[in-house]
């Protein structure tokens, strides 16, 4: 055969095999290239650490870019647009991860989880729900999915179902949760008890001492279906018994209790209620509802001494007010001009004072509330013990 | 896998100057401006390293380029992220 006709034939074969070549070699190097990016993502995560979240975004997106295999680095995209507020976009990289096919279960469910937790950030409980819901059922990350149930079903007020929730969470991960079952309870009494529906608001109240003896909430639902009954000898001992469990909630129950005592004629019990709080209670509530009551029985001199007396010990703002409108009457002229700029000085500083403290996340609320509206726990929220507050 | 390799690379020399030793005998090569007489075996031999190496760098520059494409179009993507934000 002539060589130059077997040249020609064998060019082609050669450029081939070395195209081939070449390209399997850059194949590998790309591979290499992809270990060196993890220094990119330690730079990304340096930036978090700093709180520099655009710079962080920045280095994550072009991470994404360049491997878009790396389901971590769109884990960790798609949290940082949650965090950002851009929920959208959150949910977008979070839906293409779901969507791969080759995604393994456990990354699968992690996915889930966090596109769950963007559906509950932008108000699409609905849909957060049905997710939570197929995870719990699934068995993956169990816990998890159970806990925002709880919360969706608390937003919604649908307390049966987070009664339900919350005995599973409760017997998956060993974690008591009484006290917050007591909670939901309570709130299905209240209910019961506002559309008069005595019966049902008993078997509730019943159900949720089952579940925390030490409930004060429970005692104080108690006390006012006794008072609705007109039971008020009851309604006092729950009300003392809420005050045994929650000294702290002394603000709350002090009004209706002696209300109680005004109805049953119990002042001196009241008297006697009180005297023994204010040693264990060092709020300015118990030293109010006390002068009232010696004002009443024994004249404005005998509450004024009473009130004097104990502001020494505990200055309080409040008290200081009570002080000035007993005293107004006494004095006349410029004193009297005084007293009443005194009085709306000290009116507009109480009026913009936080009375209660939430103790687990420190948010600061005029009125009471059961469950923190930022932190969502229950009971936590506290009058806040001050010169200025109770 | 490497020795693999290395034996398989060092049958193929060997052949190789095993073929360049069967085949001396001249042929006249016409290149238009000049004739050469050049060892068949070792004409052959030059061509297909010559062929092996045009389609490596072929390989190399196609990768290259791409890579290149992929940062333009990535870089530019942030840019219309943040821009859009």
């Amino acid at each position: 055969m002539n060589p130059v006709y077997l040249m020609g034939a064998l060019i082609p074969l050669a450029f081939l095999s070395g195209w081939w070549v070449a390209r399997r070699r850059g194949t590998r190097r790309s591979g290499a290239e992809r270990h060196a990016l993890s220094s990119d993502y330690f730079r990304g995560l340096n930036y978090l650490l700093n709180e520099e979240q655009d710079k962080a975004i920045e280095v994550f997106l072009r991470l994404a870019e360049y491997n878009r295999d790396t389901v971590e680095t769109h884990l960790a995209l798609g949290n940082l647009f949650r965090r950002r507020g851009e929920v959208d976009r959150a949910i977008r990289v979070h839906q293409h991860l779901v969507s791969r096919p080759n995604l393994s279960d456990d990354m699968k469910t992690v996915a889930l989880l966090e596109l769950g937790e963007d559906y509950m950030r932008a108000g699409l409980l609905d849909r957060a729900e049905t997710l939570f819901a197929d995870l719990a059922a699934m068995n993956a990350h169990a816990p998890s999915a159970l806990r925002h149930l709880i919360a969706i079903y608390q937003h919604e007020r649908d307390w049966h179902q987070a009664i339900e929730q919350a005995r599973r969470l409760e017997k998956m991960s060993g974690e008591s949760q009484g006290h917050d079952i007591a909670h939901y309870y309570c709130e299905l009494a209240e209910q019961a008890r506002q559309h008069g529906a005595r019966g049902d608001a008993s078997h509730f109240l019943s159900q949720a001492f089952e579940h925390d003896r030490n409930c004060t909430r429970a005692y104080m639902i108690a006390g006012a279906l006794q008072v609705q009954a007109g039971d008020y000898k009851a309604a006092i001992d729950s009300y003392q018994h809420a005050i045994g469990t929650g000294i702290a909630f002394v603000p709350e129950i002090l009004p209706p209790l002696l209300e109680c005592h005004v109805r049953s004629g119990t002042m001196d019990q009241a008297e006697r209620f009180l005297r023994d709080i204010i040693e264990r209670y060092h709020g300015v509530s118990p030293v109010l509802a006390l002068t009232r009551i010696y004002r009443e029985r024994d004249g404005e001199q005998a509450a004024v001494a009473f009130l004097t007396e104990q502001l020494r010990l505990r200055p309080s703002v409040r008290g200081l007010m009570a002080l000035i409108d007993a005293t107004m009457d006494k004095v006349s002229g410029d004193a009297r001009a005084n007293f009443l700029i005194l009085r709306d000085l000290t009116r507009k500083l109480l009026e913009g004072q936080a009375m209660y403290r939430c103790s687990q996340c420190g948010f600061g609320a005029k009125a009471h509330h059961w469950q923190c509206p930022s932190c969502k726990h229950w009971a936590t929220v506290l009058p806040i013990l001050g010169v200025a507050n109770e | 896998m490497r020795f693999l390799t290395f034996l398989l690379l060092l049958a193929f020399i060997v052949l190789g100057v095993l073929f360049g030793a069967l085949n001396p005998d001249l042929v006249s090569f016409d290149f238009g401006v000049t004739r050469l007489m050049l060892p068949k075996g070792a004409v052959l031999l030059a061509v297909l390293v010559l062929g092996w190496l045009l389609g490596g760098l072929t390989a190399w520059w196609g990768t290259r380029w791409r890579k290149t494409r992929d940062r333009h179009a990535a870089a530019h993507g942030i840019r219309k992220d943040r821009a859009g934000k």
